[in-house]
């Protein structure tokens, strides 16, 4: 029994090692994006970005958003008056906006006197916050003013031990990319995988920080920024850059301004950094082929819908799923106005669903470039060889058969009566290559016109992929209600891979049934109808019935001399007793016909007058009892 | 050794049937009652199923609420357990019983459906 229980336990580890190993190795399968920026949702940002300025905080979203989409403002002077008119130099925040949009600007000087310039200087010490330095940093180097990068990484180190939040972390990212090579940065852009740590991961899709989108993206474009500015690659794993994308761009109606701009930043940074670049490719319409659309078509863009001209997009390997036979190995796309083509029905597959692995190269940034596709080949049905025939049963007769050519309908109609059987073979090939079909859908249906019935067979293919449909009149009458008649026959051929479905009146069939047991009329079966309410049956009987014990008990009682003889007559020890039957006749009443509220209100009123009742025969009962002496004996103290 | 059981059950009856006052044993022969009709329903439950099951919960919860309920006022009204009920007659000990049933009872019947 021991060696039993031992080898359960060993089957039981064994099976979670695999599991386990099956599941590694499931995961090892690569991520790509399930979310990102479609054209539309890029025009959309440029939109908004194109609004009019309504302050300089707007100003500066707009002017530096569009810089980073690759685009221009439409009125650059028009933005430069109004930066050097909205512009407040006493403020280091004001100051902040006006350097960066003016710089995103093709020709904006905005002059800068010395007291700004010792403003912003001031501003760059251990008792401002993260902030406050960002602005003043990057206010400093867009004015082209010189700076000294060891103070600001000094105050930066001793603010971040203080403000120890996502938000600031990513501004003394962001300000670090501003300094001077030179300077330390060794231990603020630590501080990028410390910040990476932090991200949720949730589901393995998405990767984001609690405190939202906004700060999330304004995460990917500080990081990037950094990494560039002093080339060493973010510690960020392929699977966290595509769980980035699908956090970062699943939302595509944003809240405000400064959550557009911080989405515009982190899209400009995921296409242009040194190290990595998330692919999206995506098929262009339907995966389908067909004779009529030979042509796989594929976009292949970055994160801002550009297409990567320059990449060499190969399928790996191409394989049917039915049969797993591969058909395509190593084979190129040709890159046509910006769309990757590759011409599938070269390769003359059958029709059916193919599963393609995509490769993107000729960029080692590259990330999330190899993508699982399922391509669809669509084709056409022709109906060969349809052969109608009535044969007897006791094939006494030779049959007659009669071919009907796909899309006309037999001439004469067919009669089969209960000692006959109706057949229908028929063939399904591909119109192009004629090779034999077997779709998902082949019916047979029977309508009558006259009465409205339907009976709708399926018909089922042979070994050799030859169609077979044989009606049995005798057998089959209970599907007909046996109601003689005409029956227009049609053929349904459908698949989701036939472009070309079928429904075809092929010819009448005239069953007769045997007259007596046709109904006289036919009911139309309605499914729908309320059924009957089911009712409790009140076990109350059997509560009396099935009560063995009470007999025992009352014998029993009876022998212990029950003390019946002494009943008071008192009015209070009346009324207890009649409260008291009041209050169990209540409760059988409350469970035929009463609710909760109503009872309780009942209850309290037979029970308070029960209650002072029987207070106060237990009280006379107490007095009059010979003992009460010891029990209403005052308590001696002391 | 089934000597000596045998002997300890007869003078625990023996004892039983001469020591114990009659109230009690009237209160003794109610638990059985009690007892018999909670086993009774479980019996009946096992063999023809637990439709309907609230039915059934609030019956079998009666009989352990009222065995419960029973004992509590045994104890109370024992004369050798008086040093610990001080404050309680048995009149007392009886009107809890009473409300307590009649909480219970409430309850069941609103549960049985």
């Amino acid at each position: 029994m021991l060696i039993f229980c031992n080898i359960n336990i060993l089957s039981l580890f064994t099976g979670l090692v695999s599991l386990l190993v099956f599941m590694l190795a499931l995961g090892a399968q690569a991520l790509t994006p399930s979310h990102h920026l479609s054209p539309s949702d890029v025009d959309r940002l440029q939109a908004i970005l194109s609004q009019p300025f309504t302050d300089l905080k707007s100003a500066y979203f707009s002017i530096v958003g569009l810089s980073k989409l690759g685009l221009s403002v439409a009125d650059a002077n028009g933005a430069c008056s109004f930066i050097k008119a909205n512009v407040d130099s006493s403020s280091v925040e004001s100051l902040f906006y006006a350097a960066e949009a003016s710089q995103a600007l093709a020709s904006c000087e905005i002059h800068v006197s010395n007291e700004t310039r010792d403003l912003l200087h001031a501003a760059v010490s251990e008792d401002s916050t993260v902030s406050q330095i960002h602005q003043a940093v990057s206010a400093l180097s867009s004015f082209s003013l010189p700076l000294a990068s060891q103070e600001v990484v000094s105050a930066l180190k001793a603010r971040i031990s203080k403000e120890d939040n996502v938000l600031a972390i990513t501004l003394a990212l962001q300000t670090a990319s501003r300094l001077s090579q030179q300077a330390e940065l060794g231990e603020i852009l630590e501080e990028i995988e410390d910040l990476a740590a932090r991200l949720d991961d949730l589901g393995g899709v998405y990767l984001q920080f609690e405190e939202g989108l906004e700060a999330t993206a304004l995460f990917v474009s500080a990081a990037y920024a950094l990494s560039d500015h002093v080339d060493v690659e973010p510690p960020l794993k392929e699977d966290q850059v595509i769980q980035l994308v699908n956090s970062i761009f699943s939302k595509k109606s944003w809240d405000s301004l400064s959550e557009i701009f911080s989405v515009a930043s982190a899209a400009a940074a995921f296409s242009n950094n040194r190290f990595h670049k998330p692919v999206i490719v995506s098929a262009l319409g339907p995966a389908t082929v067909s004779h009529s659309q030979p042509l796989l078509q594929l976009q292949v863009t970055d994160v801002l819908c550009q297409p990567l001209s320059s990449a060499d997009v190969v399928v790996e390997s191409a394989s049917s799923v039915a049969s797993k036979a591969a058909i395509l190995s190593k084979t190129p796309f040709t890159l046509r106005d910006g769309i990757f083509e590759l011409n599938f029905m070269a390769s003359k597959p059958a029709s059916g669903y193919y599963q393609f692995s995509v490769a993107v190269k000729g960029d080692s940034r590259l990330v999330a470039n190899h993508v699982e596709l399922k391509v669809k080949v669509s084709t056409k049905v022709a109906i060969n060889n349809m052969d109608l025939s009535v044969v007897d049963k006791d094939q006494s007769i030779g049959t007659k058969t009669t071919r009907v050519e796909y899309p006309s309908k037999a001439k004469a109609s067919f009669v089969a009566d209960s000692h006959q059987n109706f057949a229908m073979t028929f063939q399904l090939v591909d119109e192009t290559t004629g090779v034999e079909l077997t779709p998902h859908q082949t019916f047979v249906r029977l309508h009558n016109q006259k009465t409205g019935q339907e009976v709708v067979f399926v018909a089922e293919p042979d070994s050799k992929n030859l169609y077979k449909f044989e009606l049995d009149t005798a057998e089959r009458k209970t599907e007909f209600d046996s109601m003689s008649g005409t029956y227009a026959l049609y053929l349904m051929v459908g698949d989701a891979t036939l472009e070309n479905p079928v429904l075809w009146n092929v010819a009448d069939l005239v069953l007769k049934f045997l007259e007596e047991e046709a109904p006289s009329t036919i009911q139309s079966k309605n499914l729908y109808v309320p059924k009957p309410e089911i009712q409790h049956e009140i076990l109350f009987s059997g509560v009396l019935e099935i009560n063995p014990p009470l007999p025992l008990f009352s014998v029993q009682w009876f022998k212990l001399g029950a003390n019946i003889s002494n009943f008071s007559l008192s009015p209070s020890s009346l009324l207890f007793h009649i409260g008291h039957a009041a209050m169990l006749g209540l409760m059988y009443v409350y469970w035929t016909h009463l609710d909760m509220f109503q009872t309780l209100k009942y209850l309290a009123i037979i029970g308070s007058l029960t209650f002072l009742a029987g207070n106060r025969m237990l009280a006379q009962k107490a007095v009059k009892s010979p003992l009460s002496a010891h029990h209403y004996a005052p308590k001696v103290l002391g | 050794m089934s000597d000596s059981v045998f002997s300890v059950l007869t003078r625990f009856v023996e004892e039983y049937r001469n020591r114990t006052s009659s109230k009690l044993k009237v209160i003794d022969a109610y638990l059985l009652y009690i007892l018999l009709t909670g086993a009774f329903q479980f019996l009946y439950c096992l063999l023809v199923g637990t439709f309907p099951f609230n039915s059934f919960l609030s019956g079998f919860i009666s009989s352990v609420g009222s065995f419960i309920l029973a004992v509590c006022l045994r104890i109370q009204i024992n004369p050798q357990n008086k040093g610990e009920f001080l404050s309680v007659s048995p009149e007392r000990a009886f009107a809890d019983f009473l409300f307590a049933h009649t909480v219970l009872h409430l309850v069941v019947v609103n549960f049985i459906g």
